[in-house]
């Protein structure tokens, strides 16, 4: 009796056990093919919704119209779309991704219905890593989406899943987004595919990674120093400031100039590449030769100067001992802690992380310098594509016109708004301003509940940017204007003090940025051989400044680039920009 | 006695949901394989990407620096199993020498705690601390007449120090496996020992030490199959461009040539060549632990 007690009661736990471990499969499963959300069962009922949606649009659709562009759609349309949310977002009123002041907008004022398929927390590329299943299950792709991610970029181009979108933007774009667009005509190369323009890119402010040269002013002016305009010039400084401290420091304390190259020549912060800039190149990047073509810039014959300007520098001790061990965060160590004179970097660095130098050195004033000249003249410094990921839309979207309808209405009433127009103030009252009682806007912990930040809601990332809206106003800003407008109005209140001057140093020089202007897909040379040659380049360059190898092994190491699979990579990279010019 | 299949049979199935979870996790994965003979492409799926038979292999090989960042690797590592198998074992029967429980379990604690702290952290420490340029180790070095050494920037310092640090951070975790062996051992042996006149360095040679080999050759196999992993994190926090020629490993340069791109075809070719390479080293160790140890699994 006992003993059948016991049985029984094994043979219901293994029951129990093995029913948990079927609803385990079965609910695997039943994620996997939907919509791979997994307990999302809001998202699995939404993508159903969207198909039946989508459906309803269809037979809309094929109604005889001329354009099927509308400022309005009635009835509304569907544009089905995938979210990877920034784990920062906060949403208040019980809003979410897939249902928010921003969706809510877009069907009541545009007639456009944003369906969501999927939406996940993009922490560790769960965002990359979801559409990169989504696309080896061969699921339905939605009609938009947006993409950050390079190489997921082209996978998903070349998957021919998406439909070519340069004369859907030449016909329904509008002129402030076609303006915008044209600033840079390069910003295009990425997506084109045999002449055909596949994505569109997605507009960010310009020159946020072109750095200057930001330098301690307080020791500038106690040493009575001018604004070094040539590299020699700058040695003057670096060498007053290691002699001569004005803040007492030992020579050994001092370090000039803060850069290090433990990865790369080529970064965006404490970077030696404008270095390599006065001699005529920027180092690990294609630029664009004289004749039209593109050269890996670190076998220019310049690249050889910047090497000895640089060893004699390391010689001197004007750059850190330990350089090639220092990553771009490291080099703001000493720069911050107040034992660095010069540090390169971007034009809002004032606000992070050389505001902090204050609290270690509280009379330590940075100002931003432009890059110095090298002997013939020529200054360079990396500039930076004013893109920021891509749209793509997909080969079975219905309407792939409304994208148009809702971007335009963002780059003409978002991007740059004037004074007293109808987003002026702000955008959704509640989420990113409110009104006090006297009628009189407020922002951030004064709105009720709490400021959001619904520029990650619209379908488009950051909804619309003009790139050189932002500099425009800091210029502004700069010549000393009260803030009007309302990217004025942001600008002065988040960035840094010496931000507006650091934008007017930095486009005192506007023709100096090289862009590096291979950005296609890696070639099948460049797949096999790149890290192999960025590998004996960056040993060879490291030891040739350090002393380990003498200037002349630069001779070799071009020979060696250029045969072991450079020259052949050279001939792809230029084939690729050959076809990227629109047929 | 046979076992009775009528009466375990509860037994039987409440094994299969774990076996299931085995299978679907560990066995179904490995057709993933075939990954490593195709230009694999997400979007093509295992039934449209290209078969391309070796050339994975071929481009392992192929490259100037393989043979190299290949050697680098196993000379890392090979260190890093030796020491990390001695120290703890030498440790252990330090530690078990020292009478005062609570001075044991402080000092036990302390010389673990280093096991938690990951390489990102440690590698920031490590590039003050060994800096040629102020750092601690080498001002106290300096201060007895050694010149600064450039740990981090120089090759051979370079994988010094890459082994060195990594024992100073694991050997107290190897410690424990070896302190629970030593509980282990019969008291009564010692006993006998005593009796027979021998003294605390006898008693530890011929009792402590061989007590604990079966442990040790236990430690020494599961280990060497890990040969072909240098130490990712670790050497990926810390290498530059001065140490390349002897610090680069597989993991790194897979890293780089693979992972960054997207070339997934070539990380499993890489990783299925380690993972071959280990199980040739823990098929033959498993054997001589066998002949010589009586260790076995099965």
């Amino acid at each position: 009796m006992r003993r059948g007690m016991r049985k029984w009661w094994s043979a219901a736990l293994v029951l129990a056990l093995a029913a948990m471990l079927v609803s385990a499969c079965g609910g695997s499963k039943n994620g996997g093919s939907s919509d791979g959300g997994g307990t999302q069962s809001p998202a699995t009922s939404s993508s159903s919704g969207s198909n039946s949606g989508s459906e309803a649009g269809s037979s809309d659709g094929s109604r005889p119209t001329d354009s099927p562009y509308r400022d309005k759609y009635d009835p509304p349309v569907t544009i089905t779309t995938v979210w990877g949310i920034d784990p920062a977002l906060t949403f208040k009123n019980g809003e979410t991704i897939e249902n928010n002041v921003a969706t809510r907008w877009a069907l009541e004022t545009l007639g456009i219905r944003i369906e969501t398929l999927w939406s996940v927390t993009d922490t560790n590329n769960a965002f990359v890593t979801k559409m990169r299943l989504m696309m080896a299950s061969g699921q339905q792709m939605p009609d938009v989406v947006t993409v950050g991610d390079e190489q997921l970029a082209h996978d998903l181009i070349d998957s021919g899943l998406f439909r070519e979108v340069g004369t859907l933007f030449d016909a329904y774009a509008n002129e402030k987004w076609k303006q915008a667009m044209a600033l840079d005509p390069h910003v295009w190369d990425p997506y084109i595919r045999n002449g055909q323009r596949m994505g569109i890119p997605v507009l960010d402010y310009a020159y946020n990674h072109d750095y200057l040269l930001w330098i301690r002013q307080d020791w500038m002016d106690k040493l009575g120093l001018e604004a070094p305009k040539t590299l020699d010039d700058l040695e003057k400084v670096m060498e007053a400031f290691k002699y001569n401290n004005p803040d007492g420091l030992s020579p050994d304390q001092v370090i000039p100039l803060s850069i290090g190259f433990k990865n790369t020549f080529n970064t965006w912060m404490g970077d030696p590449s404008w270095v390599f800039g006065a001699f005529g190149t920027i180092p690990e990047q294609w630029n664009l030769t004289s004749e039209g073509t593109l050269e890996w810039g670190s076998i220019h014959p310049g690249a050889k100067q910047a090497l000895e300007t640089l060893k004699r520098w390391r010689d001197k001790g004007y750059i850190p001992a330990e350089a090639a061990l220092w990553d771009e965060n490291k080099t703001a160590e000493p720069a911050v802690a107040g034992v660095a004179g010069i540090i390169p970097g971007p034009y809002w660095m004032s606000g992070w992380p050389l505001q902090d130098t204050a609290k270690n050195v509280p009379h330590a004033v940075w100002k931003p310098y432009p890059i110095p000249a090298g002997p013939d003249g020529k200054a360079g410094r990396h500039g930076t594509r004013f893109t920021n990921g891509v749209t793509l839309i997909s080969k079975d979207a219905k309407h792939p016109e409304a994208l148009f309808t809702y971007q335009n209405y963002l780059f003409e009433h978002l991007a740059d708004p004037e004074p007293g127009s109808q987003w002026d103030i702000g955008v959704f009252k509640g989420y990113d301003y409110d009104l006090d009682e006297n009628g009189n806007p407020v922002y951030g912990d004064d709105i009720p509940g709490g400021a959001v930040n619904i520029n990650r809601y619209w379908l488009v990332r950051d909804g619309a940017r003009i790139p050189d809206a932002q500099m425009k106003a800091l210029l502004r800003l700069a010549d000393g204007k009260e803030p009007e407008t309302r990217l004025e109005k942001e600008l002065k209140n988040n960035y840094g003090p010496e931000t507006p001057l650091a934008a007017k140093v930095l486009l005192s020089q506007p023709d100096i940025s090289y862009i590096d202007m291979f950005s296609g897909p890696p070639t099948p040379t460049m797949k096999e051989r790149l890290d192999y040659l960025k590998k004996i380049e960056l040993q060879t360059f490291s030891e040739i400044i350090y002393g380990q190898r003498s200037i002349d092994e630069f001779d070799r190491f071009v020979e060696n680039w250029k045969s072991s699979g450079g020259d052949q990579m050279t001939k792809e990279v230029n084939e690729w920009f050959e076809q990227t010019k629109v047929k | 006695m046979k076992p009775d299949i009528r009466r375990t049979w509860p037994l039987h199935l409440m094994l299969l949901p774990a076996l299931a979870g085995l299978i679907v996790f560990n066995y179904v994965p490995l057709g993933g394989i075939v990954m490593a003979f195709m230009d694999y492409k997400p979007w093509l799926g295992f039934d449209g990407s290209p078969w391309i038979g070796f050339g994975h292999f071929r481009a392992l090989f192929e490259r100037e620096d393989s043979l190299q960042v290949i050697w680098n690797t196993l000379v890392i590592s090979v260190f890093k199993i030796i020491f990390n198998l001695l120290v703890p074992f030498g440790f252990a029967i330090l530690l078990n020498e020292v009478r005062i429980r609570l001075l044991t379990r402080t000092i036990q604690t302390m010389v673990y705690l280093p096991h938690f702290l990951s390489w990102v952290i440690l590698g920031g420490i490590l590039v003050n601390f060994l800096s040629t340029d102020g750092g601690f180790v080498n001002r106290v070095l300096g201060a007895i007449g050694i010149g600064p050494i450039p740990f981090l920037m120089h090759g051979d310092w370079f994988r010094f120090t890459v082994i060195v640090s990594d024992v100073w951070k694991e050997f107290g975790y190897g410690t424990i496996v070896f302190l629970a062996a030593l509980a282990n051992i019969d008291p009564s042996l010692y006993e006998a020992a005593e009796v027979d006149g021998a003294g605390r360095w006898k008693q530890t040679l011929h009792i402590t030490i061989p007590s604990l080999l079966p442990m040790a050759i236990v430690v020494g196999t599961l280990s060497l199959g890990n040969i072909l992993n240098a130490g990712f994190d670790q050497i990926f926090n810390l290498y530059n461009g001065m140490v390349m020629n002897k610090g680069d490993i597989i993991d790194t340069f897979v890293y780089r040539t693979a992972i960054l791109e997207g070339n997934f075809g070539f990380a499993t070719a890489v990783g299925l060549f380690k993972s071959v390479v280990s199980m040739v080293l823990i098929v033959c160790a498993y054997r001589l632990a066998y002949k010589y140890a009586n260790y076995r699994v099965f």
